[in-house]
């Protein structure tokens, strides 16, 4: 996947909001979106067929737009918050898809984060560890 | 949805997908003509849900109608955000964002075409 924050990006302030950090905010922008869809036409139209699943799509969409909006925002408090949100993000994709490869029948339907984000390329799985290094990486400056 | 444009749009955007790393690898910020080309695929996306929503109001009903209908107006808004931000700082990473959105309409295009089957 792209935006892989690997290499420093020059000896400017490093925010979340900068260089690759650009990226890596699209990449969460479009997954707050598209969860937030998701959740949103499975809690209207179906939630009883699948509550938990459904409220678990709801959950991540909610860190999706946390993550997005304190990352793209790069002030110290958003830094904290956006931490909490992806450790939030990086153990209910582990959780949920370990559960939904585990235990399938809990998960009659697929969620963002169902056996690891597969239907997403499992870039459910990758987003969370990008940004964490991403956090780490620009630590010093900002925090 | 019409076929024959959904596989258009698809190229289009694997295109600006393609150029955007190009740039971001040569670590140059988005030239005016991939710009262009960029509001060009934007276009073709709006065209495309539009002929989609006037398939809807004249009585097409795809088995999932709701997912469906978030889909045509969540992907009309990639490109458009992505513009914004990638301008707010030029750089490589600028073309990392439209690369970004492109395959965001490039996958939501491909799930439509698969979603856009009558309901029986």
């Amino acid at each position: 996947m792209t935006g892989v924050p690997t290499q420093p990006t020059g000896s400017t302030v490093r925010k979340t909001n900068s260089g690759a950090g650009r990226a890596l905010v699209a990449v969460y922008g479009i997954f707050a979106l598209a969860a937030t869809a998701r959740a949103s036409v499975q809690l209207l139209t179906k939630f009883e067929q699948a509550p938990l699943a459904y409220l678990l799509s709801a959950l991540a969409a909610l860190i999706y737009i946390v993550a997005t909006i304190t990352l793209a925002r790069g002030t110290r408090a958003s830094r904290r918050l956006a931490l909490v949100a992806i450790i939030i993000e990086l153990v209910g994709v582990i959780v949920v898809g370990t559960l939904s490869v585990v235990e399938p029948q809990a998960f009659p339907r697929a969620t963002v984060w169902s056996v690891y984000g597969i239907g997403y390329g499992f870039v459910p799985l990758v987003l969370p560890i990008l940004g964490l290094a991403w956090l780490w990486h620009t630590r010093s400056v900002n925090s | 949805m019409i076929d024959a444009l959904a596989y258009v749009l698809v190229a289009l955007a694997g295109v600006a997908v393609i150029w955007g790393l190009v740039t971001a690898a040569a670590n140059k910020p988005p030239g005016k003509a991939q710009l262009l080309f960029a509001a060009g695929v934007e276009i073709v996306t709006v065209v495309q849900s539009i002929i989609a929503a006037v398939k809807l109001a004249a009585g097409f009903r795809p088995v999932e109608l709701a997912t469906t209908i978030g889909y045509l107006i969540g992907i009309v808004i990639l490109i458009p955000i992505a513009w914004l931000w990638a301008n707010v700082e030029r750089n490589r990473f600028s073309g990392v964002v439209l690369a970004v959105a492109a395959l965001g309409v490039l996958a939501m295009t491909l799930r439509l075409l698969v979603l856009w089957t009558p309901a029986v």
